[in-house]
């Protein structure tokens, strides 16, 4: 049996080129590398933290960010306990994108599902186009969590996933999601063409 | 002979002093960067039995050819093609067998006016956030480079995408167009080898729905239930998609996934035999396998065991791999494939929303 007190499954989501995967590898691995190469697809990551003493596993999704892929990636929100929809302040154009986001979110998430808005890329502060306050005004809004990363400077990063960690945790002891046995599995309730097996029908 | 001793942190050390890192380049032969942990002691070893047989092969090849830039596409060439097209006739034998030369000499200066043509600024976009994100570990795909491909990499992914509008550009093909321009070092090839894969080769994999693509993965899953029921029923356990290990492998036709060598010879069947190749490799690489994957207990372990089987001595040597990819997997007939995609593109469909 493997040894953790809690299993949270994080979605991250957001247009391509935002820092999606560059915040996960700064995270998992301690590394921002020079050139990293577009996801494809759906890649995984799992990293365990300790929290006040309670060991957290955490299965973190980094999804492709072309409109095109969200067919597929899409099904990976139904199950996952939180999603970090990221942008970059550096550009206009990802942070006009959320709502999109925000409606995917609705249409495929589970309606207890944690979001965190994250405006990455604090270091080209010089590139700012999307002021700090008009996106936390937006998160208000839409009762996110917001916070402003950089990747590449290491800023914010491990905040983000242990800050959004003790919100999973909190929420779990109050009874809002179930423990780590009956953490719905992704793909769980889904109609899945690609698993057009007995164990679904 | 060394003795290799596996230290506690995974690097190998050696009692004599090796030198197998200082006699190959830090850089191999298409540009890409080795990385750190690069084992060069067994890829030196590797590259020794594998000179012999590029050696033979392009003596076999220069006779066939005969300075000929024409090919008739036969048994013996098909043949020859499986066992490895020697890289200096790769980009003459792809756009060969591919249709693709065909496509270039009646279309002069189609190219260049799909350049020219109004751009789309969308589109013009989307390619340039991926530009920079294409083979970073590559030196030709730097900006210091002076063999900079980056441009040539812009060009042919801006025409193919007024080309084939309704395609327009899908992250991977950027991958793609970068082995292409890496082989041929050529535009204009590049493009119509696009044109080859993307418009007749593979099924629609990179239109906005991707339908070609759920299609393909669907098939794959009723090829592994047939073949080896035992990895599709432990995938069916854990409720795990085959979009979520295997998609990459479909998009970028085993770029990055594969070594790069391994690549190069899975794609001179691709533009000779067909898309059939992609599962022959991936059935070879599951079924081989086999007992690594069973082995998973999870989810998470399940993906890790999808990446791990791409790795190590078995796909690096690509002479060998490329053997076994036409005896694991059994009998895979073009009859098989059509009607499995039929029944599953039909399937795709109506599971859409």
């Amino acid at each position: 049996m493997e040894d953790y007190d809690y299993l949270f499954k994080i979605v991250l989501i957001g247009n391509a080129g935002v820092g999606k995967t560059c915040l996960v590898r700064r995270f998992t691995q301690g590394l921002f590398p020079p050139g990293q190469g577009a996801t494809i697809g759906v890649d995984f990551m799992i990293k365990t933290v300790e929290i006040n003493g309670e060991k957290v596993k955490l299965q973190i999704w980094d999804t492709a960010g072309q409109e095109r892929f969200r067919s597929i990636t899409q099904s990976y929100y139904r199950s996952a306990n939180a999603l970090i929809l990221t942008y970059d302040i550096t550009c206009e154009d990802s942070f006009r994108c959320l709502p999109e986001w925000l409606k995917e979110i609705e249409q495929y998430a589970n309606n207890q599902v944690v979001t965190i808005l994250v405006g990455n890329k604090i270091d080209l502060a010089d590139k700012r186009e999307v002021l700090r306050q008009r996106a936390e005004d937006f998160a208000q809004a839409q009762s996110m969590l917001y916070l402003e990363t950089s990747a590449k400077e290491s800023d914010n990063v491990e905040k983000l996933f242990l800050d959004l960690a003790c919100e999973l945790i909190r929420e779990a002891k109050q009874n809002k999601l179930d423990n780590n046995d009956t953490a719905p599995m992704p793909g769980e309730g889904k109609t899945i063409s690609y698993l057009n097996c007995c164990s679904l029908n | 002979m060394d003795t290799a001793i596996k230290s506690t942190n995974g690097t190998q050390s050696f009692m004599n002093q090796s030198t197998a890192k200082e006699r190959a380049d830090r850089v191999d032969p298409y540009g890409f960067e080795r990385c750190d942990d690069f084992d060069y002691e067994s890829y030196e070893e590797l590259m020794s039995e594998y000179l012999v047989i590029l050696t033979r092969r392009a003596i076999k090849w220069t006779r066939l050819l005969k300075g000929k830039r024409k090919v008739q596409k036969n048994v013996k060439l098909k043949r020859y093609v499986r066992k490895g097209i020697p890289n200096e006739h790769r980009a003459l034998i792809w756009m060969a067998a591919s249709g693709a030369q065909d496509r270039l000499e009646k279309n002069p200066g189609y190219y260049q006016s799909m350049l020219l043509s109004h751009h789309d600024s969308k589109l013009v976009e989307t390619i340039r956030t991926d530009l920079h994100r294409t083979f970073p570990d590559n030196i030709l795909f730097r900006k210091t480079s002076d063999q900079c491909l980056l441009k040539a990499l812009y060009n042919v992914l801006l025409a193919y995408g007024h080309h084939n509008s309704s395609v327009g550009y899908c992250q991977g093909m950027n991958f793609v167009a970068g082995y292409l321009l890496i082989i041929t070092k050529d535009e204009e090839k590049s493009f119509w080898l696009m044109d080859a894969l993307i418009g007749r080769i593979l099924p629609d994999y990179y239109s906005p729905a991707m339908m070609g693509l759920k299609m393909d993965l669907e098939v794959l899953g009723e090829l592994v239930k047939l073949k080896i029921p035992r990895v599709w029923q432990l995938m069916a356990e854990h409720n795990v998609m085959w979009t979520l290990v295997v998609s990459r492998w479909f998009i970028c036709l085993y770029i990055d996934i594969l070594p790069v060598e391994t690549v190069l010879r899975i794609w001179d069947c691709l533009f000779y035999e067909g898309s059939k190749i992609l599962f022959r490799v991936a059935l070879t690489l599951i079924h081989h396998h086999q007992a690594v994957i069973e082995q998973a207990q999870s989810l998470p372990d399940i993906c890790q065991a999808f990446k791990q089987i791409t790795q190590g001595p078995f796909v690096e040597d690509c002479h060998a791999f490329m053997q076994k990819i036409f005896t694991e997997p059994g009998s895979l007939s073009m009859a098989t494939l059509t009607k499995l995609r039929t029944t599953c593109r039909g399937r795709v469909a109506e599971g859409e929303p």
